[in-house]
C-alpha cells in the first residue's frame, strides 16, 4: 500500500514545525527519515499514523484518504522514541495488547506473541514488567508489539537506537526480513546514516520541516543536491571550503582544482564565489590536484587514521588513509586530491 | 560535629514524632482509658465523692445489709456537740438557757427529737416556745444524708457522729454503695454489644460510609477524566468550579443544601412547575441528600488527585494505546485506571476514614434525624453521647468505647485496603540491567 503526504503542513500554536511537506512512499517499500534533532521527523510520524491532527494537506494510504481517520481505524504499527510501553502490563501483555483489543481469540494471541518473543529473543523476559527491563529490551518490546499484528505500514522512531552493536546489526536485519515477508509499507526514522542506507531502499532527508532530497543511499552520497545534504550524509563528514573561480579553476589560499569541463564553461563565470566540498577518502598522498598544509590532528581510528590538514588560508580539509599513520602533528605534508570526485557548491548552497 | 549528625535524623523527625504522640497516640490512649470508666457529667472527672443520698439508701434497701443499719443511716439523731452549742450560741435563744444547756447536756446523744425535748424539759432554764425547742433541735441535729465526704476515713468519721460503728466489711460495702465517683468498669463495652441501637447505628454507618464512597470516589474519577479529555480551558474552569464546595464554609454549605430542599426552597419552586407539591425533601430522603452533601465535597479533593494522576500518565503511552486501536473508553479501563491504582488506593482509603470519623455535615443537615436515629452514624453517636444529648447527661465513658471502636474500625479498614491493593505489588521494583 502506497503512503503518500500531499503538501502536509503542521504546527504547534504560532510555530511551523512541518511547511508543504510531500512525500510517496511505494508500497512495501522501506524508506528512511533521516535528519537533525528537532527537524520534525517525529512530528511527521505522528501525522501519518494519525495521532496529531495535520495542519492542512492531504495523507493518503494507496487511494483512501486517512487525513482526518483517528489512529483507531488505521492499522499501523508504531514503535515510539520512548518506547511507550505500558508498565503496569507484563511484557506478555504489552506484545498481546494490540491483539486484545482486536479481540483475537486466546490461541492466536499466544502464538503470535510467542512467535514474536522468539524472533525478538525475548522468551524469559515474558514475565517481567517494562520497568525491569534494560533500555535495548524495552525496545525490543515496543517493536514486537509494533509488529505482532502485521500492520499495514510500519512506522518506527529510532527503533534501533538503545542497542548494543551486535543486536542492532542482527535486528536491522530481521526488521527489513519481518517488513519484507509482511510488506508493510514502512517509514525508519533514524539519525544513524549507516543503518538509514543499509536498512532502507530510499531514503529522504529533512532539514527544518522540509524535504531536502530523496533518494537510494548511493545516490544520497555520490550525488548530493546540495551542501546540507552533502555536509549530513557521510561519515567522517566532507570538509568544505569557500573560494573564487579563476581560470576555470576553483581557488583558495594553498588549494586549486581544475573544474570539470560540465561546469567550466555553462555554470559559473571567472570571480563567481563558490565552494568546494571533498570527501575525506579523496584526499590522499597518491591523488594528482595537489594540496599543501600542515597537519593539526591526528586520530587513530584502528583500521584507518583520520587525518585534518589545515591550509595556509586557515581552511581544514579531513583525509581518511588505511594502514599506519604516516606523519606525525605539524608536519607539514603535500597530499592530493581526486578532482573528479569533489564537488562544487554555489552560493545558495545547491550543486553545480 | 559527627555526634550531630548522628542525632540530626533524630532532630528532624522530632516536630513529627512529637506531634503524633500529642495529638494521636496520646488521645488514643487516653480515649482508650476513658472507655473504661463510668464517667459522664454526673460522676464528673476527678477524683472520689462518698455521699449517702436518697438512691443509695435505696440500693442498700435493695441490698443484703442488715435493715437495721440501714434505717440507721436515713435516721437522725441529736448530739449535743461543741458545734452545736456554737450554733446556739449564735442564735437569739437566751443566754442562760444555752448555758444551761451546754452544763446540763453536753455530750449526751439522743435517738430521736422526742427524746431530746423531753431532756429539755427537765431544765430549769429551758426554752418555752416549741419555735425556740425546734431551734435547739435544728442546731444539734445529725444526720448522713447527702453530706459529701472526700476521702473514707471523713467517711468513717460522718459515720461516727451519727453513733454507727461497722466492721470494715460493711464498711466497704457502704463505701462502694455511697460513692458517686466515676469507676473502673468494662460495663461499657457489654452495653454496645448488648445495645439495639448498636446495630441500628452500624447498619447505618455502613451505609453512608459505602453509598457515599462510591459516590465521591466515582463522581471524583468521572470528572478527572472528563476534564482530562476536555480542551485544557474549560477543564481548569470545570475543574475550579467544582472545588467550591471543599473552599466554602461547612454551615454555609449546608444552609445551601438546606435551602434547596425544605419545602418553599429551590427544589420545591422548580418541581413546582411540573405540578409537584412543595415538601420538606430533606424529611422524605434524609439518606439522598446526606450522601449528595458529603459526596460532593468529597468528589473535588478526588478530582483534583485523579486529574494529575492522570496528567502524569506519559503522553505517549496514551498515543500507543490509541494506535493500538484502543479508543477513549477503553483507554481508560486497560491503561488509565490501572495506572491510577495508586491514587485511587489513597483516596478510596482516606475517604473511607474522614468518613467513618467526620460528621459535621450529617450534624449540621439533619443531626441524626429525622425522626429518631434515622441518620445517626457512628461518629455523630459518639458525640450525642459523650458530648451533646436531649438528655443532659453526657456519658463520657461510654463515648469513648464508641470512639475506640471507631478507631479500631479505622486501624482495620485501612490494613484491609493495603492487602487488597497489594501494596508489594505496586512499589515499583529495582531495575534488572542484563
Ligand atoms: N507538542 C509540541 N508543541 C510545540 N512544539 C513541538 C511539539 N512537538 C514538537 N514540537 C517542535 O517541533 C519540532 C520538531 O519536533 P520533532 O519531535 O518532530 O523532532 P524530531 O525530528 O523527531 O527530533 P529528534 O530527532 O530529536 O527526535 C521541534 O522543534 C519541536 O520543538
Ligand atoms: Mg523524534
Amino acid at each position: 500500500m502506497e503512503i503518500r503526504l500531499e503538501k502536509f503542513c503542521k504546527s504547534f500554536g504560532p510555530v511551523k514545525v512541518i511547511e508543504d511537506l510531500d512525500l510517496t512512499i511505494g508500497d512495501c517499500e522501506m524508506i528512511a527519515l533521516l535528519g537533525p534533532s528537532g527537524c520534525g521527523k517525529t512530528t511527521t510520524l505522528y501525522a501519518v499514523c494519525g495521532i496529531h491532527r495535520v495542519t492542512s494537506g492531504r495523507i493518503w494510504f494507496g487511494d483512501k484518504d486517512v487525513t482526518a481517520l483517528p489512529p483507531q481505524e488505521k492499522n499501523v504499527g508504531v514503535v515510539f522514541q520512548s518506547f511507550a510501553l505500558y508498565p503496569h502490563l507484563s511484557v506478555y501483555e504489552n506484545i498481546a495488547f494490540p491483539l486484545r483489543i482486536r479481540k483475537d481469540s486466546r490461541a492466536d494471541i499466544e502464538r503470535k506473541v510467542n512467535e514474536m518473543a522468539g524472533v525478538l529473543h525475548m522468551e524469559e523476559l515474558l514475565d517481567r514488567r517494562p520497568g525491569q527491563l534494560s533500555g535495548g529490551q524495552q525496545q525490543r518490546v515496543a517493536l514486537a508489539r509494533a509488529l505482532v499484528r502485521r500492520p499495514e505500514v510500519l512506522l518506527m522512531d529510532e527503533p534501533l537506537a538503545n542497542l548494543d552493536a551486535g543486536l542492532r546489526l542482527e535486528m536491522r536485519s530481521e526488521i527489513r526480513r519481518i517488513q519484507r515477508e509482511s510488506g508493510c509499507t514502512s517509514i525508519l526514522v533514524t539519525h544513524d546514516q549507516v543503518e538509514a542506507m543499509s536498512m532502507c531502499d530510499r531514503i529522504a532527508l529533512m532539514n527544518e520541516g522540509k524535504i531536502q532530497q530523496i533518494g537510494s543511499p548511493d545516490d544520497m552520497y555520490h550525488r548530493p543536491e546540495n551542501k546540507f545534504i552533502a555536509g549530513f550524509i557521510g561519515n567522517p563528514p566532507i570538509s568544505f571550503a569557500d573560494g573564487k573561480v579563476e581560470d576555470g579553476c576553483f581557488v583558495t589560499e594553498g588549494l586549486r582544482i581544475e573544474l570539470p569541463d560540465r561546469i567550466k564553461g555553462a555554470a559559473v563565470s571567472a570571480g563567481q564565489n563558490i565552494s568546494v566540498g571533498v570527501r575525506p577518502e579523496y584526499l590522499r598522498p597518491d591523488f594528482a590536484t595537489p594540496i599543501e598544509g600542515e597537519i593539526t590532528f591526528i586520530e587513530t581510528q584502528g583500521r584507518e587514521v583520520l587525518y585534518d590538514l589545515t591550509l595556509a588560508g586557515g581552511q581544514v580539509f579531513r583525509s581518511i588513509q588505511s594502514g599506519e599513520q604516516v606523519c606525525g602533528v605539524g608536519d607539514r605534508i603535500r597530499w592530493g586530491i581526486d578532482a573528479d570526485s569533489v564537488f562544487f557548491f554555489g552560493e545558495d548552497g545547491n550543486r553545480i | 560535629m559527627r555526634g550531630i549528625r548522628r542525632f540530626l535524623p533524630a532532630l528532624f523527625m522530632l516536630p513529627a514524632s512529637l506531634s503524633v504522640t500529642l495529638f494521636f497516640v496520646i488521645p488514643v490512649f487516653m480515649t482508650f482509658v476513658f472507655s473504661f470508666t463510668t464517667m459522664s457529667s454526673d460522676t464528673g472527672i476527678l477524683g472520689s465523692r462518698y455521699i449517702v443520698s436518697e438512691a443509695t439508701i435505696r440500693t442498700l434497701k435493695d441490698g443484703d445489709l442488715d435493715a437495721a443499719l440501714v434505717r440507721q443511716l436515713d435516721s437522725r439523731v441529736f448530739a449535743v456537740n461543741e458545734a452545736g452549742l456554737a450554733a446556739l450560741r449564735k442564735s437569739n435563744l437566751k443566754p442562760t438557757v444555752v448555758k444551761e444547756i451546754e452544763e446540763k447536756l453536753s455530750g449526751k446523744v439522743y435517738a430521736s427529737e422526742k427524746q431530746l425535748f423531753a431532756a429539755l424539759k427537765g431544765l430549769s432554764n429551758r426554752p418555752r416556745s416549741f419555735k425556740d425547742r425546734k431551734m435547739v433541735s435544728k442546731a444539734v441535729v445529725q444526720t448522713l444524708k447527702n453530706r459529701e465526704f472526700t476521702t473514707p476515713k471523713e467517711f468513717r468519721a460522718g459515720l461516727a457522729s451519727i453513733g454507727i460503728e461497722v466492721t470494715d466489711d460493711v464498711f466497704d460495702v457502704l463505701l462502694e454503695v455511697a460513692n458517686t465517683s466515676w469507676k473502673w468498669t468494662t460495663g461499657n463495652y457489654s452495653e454496645l454489644m448488648a445495645s439495639d441501637f448498636t446495630w441500628k447505628i452500624l447498619a447505618n454507618t455502613a451505609f453512608y460510609v459505602v453509598l457515599t464512597l462510591f459516590f465521591n470516589v466515582g463522581l471524583a474519577l468521572v470528572l478527572a477524566l472528563v476534564t482530562f479529555y476536555m480542551p485544557s480551558g474549560q477543564s481548569k474552569f470545570f475543574r475550579a468550579v467544582w472545588l467550591i464546595p471543599r473552599v466554602s464554609p461547612s454551615v454555609i454549605y449546608i444552609m445551601l443544601w438546606r435551602w434547596l430542599s425544605f419545602d418553599g426552597g429551590f427544589m420545591s419552586y422548580i418541581l413546582g412547575f411540573f405540578g409537584v407539591q412543595p415538601e420538606n425533601w430533606l424529611n422524605e430522603f434524609p439518606w439522598t441528600f446526606v450522601i449528595m452533601a458529603n459526596g460532593f465535597v468529597g468528589a473535588s479533593m478526588g478530582m483534583i488527585i485523579f486529574a494529575s494522576a492522570v496528567v502524569a500518565i506519559p503522553a505517549d503511552v496514551l498515543h500507543a494505546a490509541e494506535v493500538d486501536g484502543a479508543y477513549p473508553w477503553q483507554q481508560v479501563r486497560r491503561i488509565i485506571l490501572p495506572l491510577m491504582a495508586w491514587p485511587i488506593l489513597f483516596i478510596t482509603t482516606y475517604q473511607t476514614l474522614s468518613l467513618m470519623t467526620s460528621f459535621e455535615y450529617i450534624l449540621l443537615l439533619t443531626d441524626g434525624g429525622p425522626g429518631f436515629f434515622t441518620t445517626e452514624v457512628w461518629a455523630l453517636n459518639a458525640y450525642h453521647t459523650a458530648l451533646s444529648n436531649y438528655y443532659g447527661n453526657l456519658r463520657y465513658g461510654f463515648g469513648a468505647t464508641l470512639a475506640v471502636v471507631l478507631v479500631a474500625v479505622g486501624i482495620a479498614m485501612s490494613l484491609i485496603y493495603l492487602r487488597l491493593f497489594d501494596f508489594k505489588k505496586l512499589v515499583a521494583e529495582p531495575q534488572i540491567e542484563n
